[in-house]
């Protein structure tokens, strides 16, 4: 007699039927599996409250089966803050977190972000780092590497127009109340694995009441780049963790006084 | 004999698990998807998965919906 | 409690929502309002509740619209020039339905202005300074017993429609000290384990949000936030009259002005001159069915502010077109006196009243 063992099967914490309204081969798709798998593994749906904020990122509610509740753009951290300080104000302690694109963490929500990690708010942020505004098309961000092309930056990012793009894990990383801060990627089945690892650990860190942690998720946005979804893997692999290192910047169990 | 099982109607044909597959046994299909593109199908006529899961790790559509494991 | 006290404004806020059951305040400092702040900062880790001095006054706006999302009672304080920082989030709650407590403690503008008292933001508050089809109840204390008294109902009425409230006063009121008392909170709880986050467990999963790609689910929920406002026109509207039934003339102000307009109408009345006061409490939902009446018995109206003439607006569209309506205000700071009034009034009335 044979016996049969589910080795992948879609996690219970994405709702039934979702389909999601990504491009194709957009790595939100794979970051989206990758939390719901480890909200499933630390049995964290049902007491979990997650923020959305604008940009792609916002139809995290039409995805993820947990209460959701969506931020003004940028203001996803301020919004949790608010969340979970008044549960905690409620006696009861909840999961929360933001879910966010590099424009929302960086741009316009810097200072909300960079405050969260300074108060050292028990959260955990994600921040998808594609290196564009992807749902208005694919203009140039924060994020943007030099040289880049995108429709605000016709002739590639350049130091004299543009100036240069904000490394994001790294200045997490320099804040007191971060407990973790990590750049993961997902252009292969290595840095998936790395990935869905990181984000469990950056999610029991807030369990255990550490502070602040944060992945930043190197992901590709094949459209805007005007590129094919194996070739936006590619140039993620050899242009862009030049700029933006595939590492661990914080983390308070390994290196305490950082 | 393992096998995957994929939902045709939530491919978007970017053929991530087609270039991971360590035994490219998923192709390219003659229905297209939403997207118009060929979407994909899985082919194992020599019993070869290795329900290895990597395609459905790769996957950013919940396209593959199951990896089993005989 | 229940003692009279000599109360200063901004404290007597602070301590009614404590009172009140506030669980949550997020603040930023500026003046005249900072006092609720500091008062808080002492008051709230005492007794293990949320407070954030936030890193802006967006960061404690959008902290409020994270905490009101767990059904906590959440107070939000600040003034003006800051509180113009608040709109967009401001516009999200009342899209989102949440129940948030904005004090906004008025300062002169436009602009950063200055510190002087000021009811320049009437507008603001009433009309709406976020984007979008909403309306925020407005409440505008004249005393510090109102201040204590419309603390409790904005609470109130913010959980009971799941809209934002502005409790609008200007600095002066902030800053005075006058006795009140603060009673325990006189209004029920309200059952919101309907829709609170905290956790899908042995539920469906819930989202709040405004973002609507569907345009008839966008109409719909459009459509049934203005059956609310509706509801709270119908039965919230609230005012004060003073010796109205007579009057030649009445005058209309809010907040402190009242104060003073109050004062003016003794004033005539003992000359034997029938002067009336009309004062809204509720800013929105605004008294218009009510002035509109009084316009049947008296043909002349003197709207009297701290600014150029924002409550006039609604003033005149309250008012039906055979009926005089004059302004008589001052934008900031050292605000209309009883005496220029009282030499402004007797200029608009002069042609009626002989013995002025």
């Amino acid at each position: 007699m044979q016996t049969s063992e589910i080795k992948y099967t879609v996690p219970k914490s994405i709702k039934k039927d979702t389909v999601f309204t990504f491009c194709p081969g957009c790595d939100h798709g794979v970051a989206l599996r990758l939390v719901a798998e480890v909200l499933d593994e630390l049995n964290l749906r049902e007491k979990s409250v997650a923020i959305a904020s604008s940009g792609c990122s916002v139809l995290l509610y039409d995805f993820l089966d947990v209460d959701c509740i969506e931020s003004p753009h940028g203001r996803a951290c301020a919004v949790a803050t608010g969340v979970k300080r008044a549960h905690k104000a409620n006696g009861s302690d909840k999961f929360v977190f933001t879910y966010q694109g590099d424009g929302d963490f960086a741009s316009i929500g810097l200072g909300e972000s960079l405050h969260s990690a300074l108060r050292g708010e028990n959260i955990t942020a994600i921040c998808i780092n594609n290196t564009n505004y992807g749902m208005t098309g694919g203009q140039m961000g924060p994020t943007s590497a030099m040289g880049q092309i995108t429709t605000t930056s016709p002739t590639g990012r350049n130091k004299e127009y543009h100036g240069f793009p904000i490394k994001t894990a790294e200045h997490i990383a320099l804040c007191d109340g971060v407990s973790y801060s990590a750049r993961v990627a997902l252009y292969d089945i290595k840095n998936i694995i790395n990935a869905k690892k990181t984000i469990k650990k950056a999610f029991e860190y807030q369990l255990e009441g550490l502070g602040f942690s944060f992945i930043e998720i190197l992901s590709s946005c094949p459209t805007n780049w005007k590129l094919s979804p194996s070739e936006a893997h590619k140039k993620i692999e050899n242009e862009l963790t030049k700029t933006y290192p595939i590492k661990v910047f914080k983390d308070i169990k390994e290196t305490p006084n950082v | 004999m393992s096998y995957i099982t994929i939902d045709k109607t939530k491919c978007k044909s970017c053929y991530l698990c087609a270039d991971v597959c360590p035994k490219a046994l998923i192709k390219k299909d003659g229905d297209t998807g939403k997207t118009g593109q060929a979407t994909v199908r899985f082919e194992d006529k020599n019993n070869e998965c290795l329900a290895c899961a990597q395609c459905a790790m790769v996957c950013p559509d919940l396209a593959i919906v199951s990896v089993i494991k005989e | 409690m229940s003692e009279k006290e000599l109360l200063k404004g901004n404290i007597a806020i602070a301590r009614s929502a404590l009172a009140a059951g506030c669980s949550c305040y997020f603040g930023y400092p500026i003046t005249p309002q900072t006092e609720i702040g500091e008062f808080l900062s002492y008051e709230m880790p005492k007794r293990k509740l949320a407070y954030v001095c936030a890193e802006s006054e967006i960061g404690a706006i959008n902290m409020a619209l994270g905490a009101s999302a767990t059904g906590a009672k959440v107070m939000v304080s600040s003034s003006s020039c800051a509180v113009s920082l608040m709109q967009e989030a401001l516009s999200y709650i009342a899209s989102d339905e949440l129940p948030v407590v904005l004090v906004n403690v008025m300062r002169a503008g436009p602009g950063q202005g200055h510190i002087y008292p000021s009811q320049g933001d009437y507008n603001q508050a009433v009309i709406g300074g976020g984007n979008g089809d909403y309306k925020t109840i407005v409440l505008a204390p004249s005393s510090v017993q109102e201040c204590v008294d419309m603390t409790f109902r904005a609470f109130y009425l913010s959980q009971k429609y799941r809209n934002p409230v502005i409790l609008l006063l200007d600095g002066m009121l902030g800053q005075m000290a006058e006795p009140a008392i603060i009673k325990d909170n006189p209004y029920p709880e309200t059952d919101n384990s309907s829709w609170v986050l905290n956790g899908a467990n042995q539920r469906p999963a819930r989202e709040i949000r405004s973002l609507e790609p569907n345009q008839n689910k966008l109409i719909r929920h459009i459509y049934e936030m203005n059956k609310k406002y509706k509801a709270l026109e119908a039965n919230e509207t609230d005012w004060e009259e003073y010796q109205t039934q007579d009057a030649d003339f009445i005058l209309t102000a809010f907040g402190t002005m009242a104060r003073s307009a109050k004062a003016v109408c003794n004033y005539y009345r003992e000359k034997g001159i029938k002067c009336g006061l009309f004062r809204p409490k509720t800013l929105y939902p605004f008294p218009f069915e009510r002035l509109r009446e009084l316009t049947k018995t008296t043909k002349k109206f003197i709207d009297i502010e701290m600014n150029m003439g924002q409550m006039l607006r609604d003033v005149r569209l309250s008012i039906l077109s055979n009926v005089q309506i004059s302004f008589i205000g001052k934008p900031v700071g050292d605000w209309l006196s009883e005496s220029e009034m009282i030499g402004a009034i007797d200029n608009i009335i002069k042609d009626c009243y002989a013995n002025i």
